[in-house]
């Protein structure tokens, strides 16, 4: 017995294993991720920032095309200086470039990958692997060769604004060119640690963008529960053509958001939308094109969109919940001539209670990563007054190509999930386990 | 459960389903018109009705293609994320094994993740894979939110399943892996029929990671390709709505055969029984 036990025990680690692994690769480790991002000036479009450095590092497949160049057009040019001073300046400039280069030629291992740099850029090869790509360098050598660069350039541009000699002023310029072009090969670290968070947390489109999300959040899920509780006691009796009214109510519930926002983007239409023609109509609003071109218009349209599309789901998890409460108690409190009202209070509610919490944990969580209807329907328009901070974020992440600045909202929103599951499992952790984790 | 259902509630009922599915009928309504007809009038019923439409949505852009992504990546991510899943809810709800509390917390827990925490690296991962505009790009990370849930339903399901046949089948020799084959996956198919139907339209209806991950239009699911319908100038309510009764469709007809399935797999995880 003892070993059979044992085997399920291994049988059993077998099959969760898979699972886990996956869970763990394409979930956990991607938040993680997105943390680390985080803590980076990193953006995709710019070439000196689109990899995370914790370290300097030298872009060496950039470095050594400009370095050919540079030093070549350097030694030309203090031939054609057309007075002892400048060519002495611009030797002094060459010698000190060849110096920070053999220094750097000389770190460890990077001469060996600097050889096979330059031959696959001498065979026009572009260079794929990160690790052959870059090599790290030392933080303060990164920073006096960029230190040097700089000056250097900035010297140049000075003897090109003093020299007459057109002919010398052209190829000095050219220099400072590649002078300015090598100094972006070494990179700089650009971890920046918290200074993002700091910068969103001043930010008025964030606080804006998470007041939106909370308006939508709190004003819908209360909404959908409120009217789903009433729909779900008015439909908790025997009648004809439950099927019809089950599957009615499940449709809105299983056509894709982006769907339903394209349809509730035609019934709002200034111009073509019967909805609007018909608020219109009966003097709700002044005007048709209201709903979608104001704020509030345009906070009122998400959220009678979202209330649309998910109350039937609030009533069907209600009316399940409704269901399991026998009917002896209600009986019992009519005999003791207990009120309708009563009865909902004193009964209905406090047994309800776990069913309402649980459904109210998922739909809080579902409205406040709102994405897709916001996108579709307004886009977050009129001027960002429906924008949500998964539509912040992902503005800032593809559209901007910010993913260091991207990830901070992306984690924002994280944390804002987390906190809102932990209050609520507070209240229903134990309903929510009961019964799963088996003996 | 004894009240009775009088006039006044079926009154109420017909009311309730009529608000319930108007966006649908006039969208339907819209589809069958002739196109210059949308833009001049509020009329209901159109005196001659026309399929141009139709023709308009299906030739404007690549319906019938972008219908066959969302089936091919929604099936695909249905198939993988049940078949893990099952292996590890009946070895959660069923055999000795540790932490099972903390498993369920981290399953749970990543069911509730913001899709929008993880798109950036997932994107980076999709990218440096050269799997963008590919059916696998979209498949891996739907894994994402259907594996977790596949996992919660079914493990629901499973707990229901009496011991009392497991034991019997222990008792006759049968190994926890026979055990699994044949006493509780006949009686589990139900649930992890009702589970299958459910992840496939959460991956049907997918937005966020469509929209980022497959941008070329030959590779767009149906939720993405509807929503580029417009373009910046226009906004060609016909075809519009012609899609999305085309679209509309499937979906009804799966509802309507699999409602009670779909009802139970919804409520089971958030009712006690």
């Amino acid at each position: 017995m003892n070993k059979r036990s044992l085997n399920e025990k291994q049988l059993g680690y077998v099959m969760v294993a898979p699972a886990l692994l996956l869970v763990i690769v394409v979930i956990l480790w991607p938040v993680a991720q997105s943390f680390y991002n985080s803590l980076f000036d990193y953006r995709l479009n710019d070439p000196s920032r689109s990899e995370r450095f914790l370290q300097s590092n030298i872009d060496l497949e950039r470095y050594a095309n400009d370095f050919f160049y540079l030093s070549r057009d350097l030694d030309g040019l203090s031939e054609q200086a057309p007075d002892p001073d400048a060519s002495e300046k611009v030797s002094e400039i060459g010698s000190e470039l060849m110096g920070f280069h053999e220094e750097l030629l000389a770190m460890d291992g990077v001469g060996e990958q600097y050889e096979i740099v330059e031959e696959r850029i001498a065979s026009f090869q572009a260079i794929a692997d990160r690790d052959l790509k870059y090599s790290q360098v030392d933080n303060d050598f990164a920073e006096s060769y960029k230190d040097f660069l700089t000056a250097a350039e900035a010297d140049l541009t000075a003897l090109v604004e003093a020299s007459d000699d057109e002919e010398f002023s052209t190829a000095a310029s050219n220099v400072a060119g590649s002078i300015n072009s090598t100094n972006a090969a070494v990179i700089e670290s650009n971890f920046i640690g918290l200074s993002n968070y700091g910068r969103y947390l001043q930010n008025p489109r964030m606080w804006q963008s998470l007041m939106n999300t909370t308006v939508f959040t709190v004003i819908s899920v209360g909404a959908e529960l409120v009217l789903g509780l009433l729909i779900a006691l008015l439909i908790n009796r025997v009648f004809i053509g439950r099927g019809i009214v089950r599957a009615s109510v499940l449709i809105p519930w299983a056509i894709p958001t982006a769907v339903a926002a394209m349809m509730w983007g035609f019934l709002y239409d200034g111009q073509t939308g019967i909805v609007a023609h018909y608020f219109e109509q009966f003097g709700l609003i002044n005007d048709a094109s209201v709903l979608l071109s104001t704020a509030s218009g345009g906070m009122f349209s998400i959220i009678f969109a979202d209330v649309w599309k998910t109350t039937p789901y609030m009533a069907l998890l209600l009316l399940a919940g409704l269901q399991t409460i026998p009917n002896t108690l209600y009986e019992a409190a009519d005999v003791d001539g207990a009120s309708k009202w009563q009865q909902f209070w004193k009964i209905t509610l406090p047994l309800l209670k776990s069913a309402i919490l649980v459904a109210l944990l998922f739909r809080t969580l579902d409205a406040f990563r709102v994405f897709d209807l916001i996108f579709v329907l307004t886009g977050g328009g009129p001027a960002n007054s429906t924008e949500s901070i998964s539509i912040y974020a992902y503005i800032t992440l593809f559209s901007q190509q910010n993913f260091g600045a991207g990830s901070v909202l992306s984690v924002i929103v994280f944390l804002c999930v987390a906190i809102i599951s932990i209050i609520f499992i507070k209240f229903v952790g134990s309903d929510l386990f009961a019964g799963r984790s088996g003996r | 459960m004894n009240k009775r259902a009088g006039i006044g509630f079926y009154i109420f009922l017909v009311v309730f389903v009529f608000f319930v599915m108007f966006p649908f009928i006039w969208v339907f309504l819209t589809s069958i018109k002739p196109p210059g007809e949308i833009f001049s009038n509020f009329r209901w019923f159109t005196s001659n009705p026309s399929l141009q439409s139709y023709e308009n949505a299906l030739t404007n852009r690549p319906l019938a293609r972008y219908i066959m992504n969302s089936f091919v990546v929604s099936s695909l991510t249905t198939i993988i994320a049940v078949a893990i899943a099952s292996v590890a809810a009946y070895a959660l709800t069923r055999l000795p094994i540790k932490f099972k509390g903390l498993i369920f917390g981290v399953v749970l827990a990543s069911s509730m993740f913001p899709q929008i925490a993880i798109i950036s690296p997932i994107y980076n991962f999709i990218t440096d894979a050269g799997l963008r505009n590919s059916y696998l790009g979209l498949v891996i990370p739907y894994i994402t939110f259907s594996l977790p849930i596949a996992i919660w339903i079914l493990a629901t399901f499973f707990q229901k399943i009496p011991w009392e046949l497991e034991e019997s089948a222990k008792l006759d020799g049968a190994t926890p892996f026979q055990t699994f084959r044949k006493i509780i996956f006949p009686l589990a198919a139900p649930g992890v029929f009702t589970t299958a139907i459910l992840v496939f339209i959460g991956a049907w209806n997918e937005y966020l990671f469509a929209l980022t991950i497959n941008t070329e239009d030959t590779w767009r699911t149906v939720p993405v390709g509807i929503s580029f319908y417009q373009s910046q100038f226009t906004i060609p309510w016909g075809d519009i709505s012609a899609a999305t009764v085309l679209v509309t469709i499937p979906i009804v007809i799966l509802v309507l055969i699999f409602q009670r399935r779909i009802v139970s797999g919804l409520t089971s995880g958030s009712v006690k029984e």
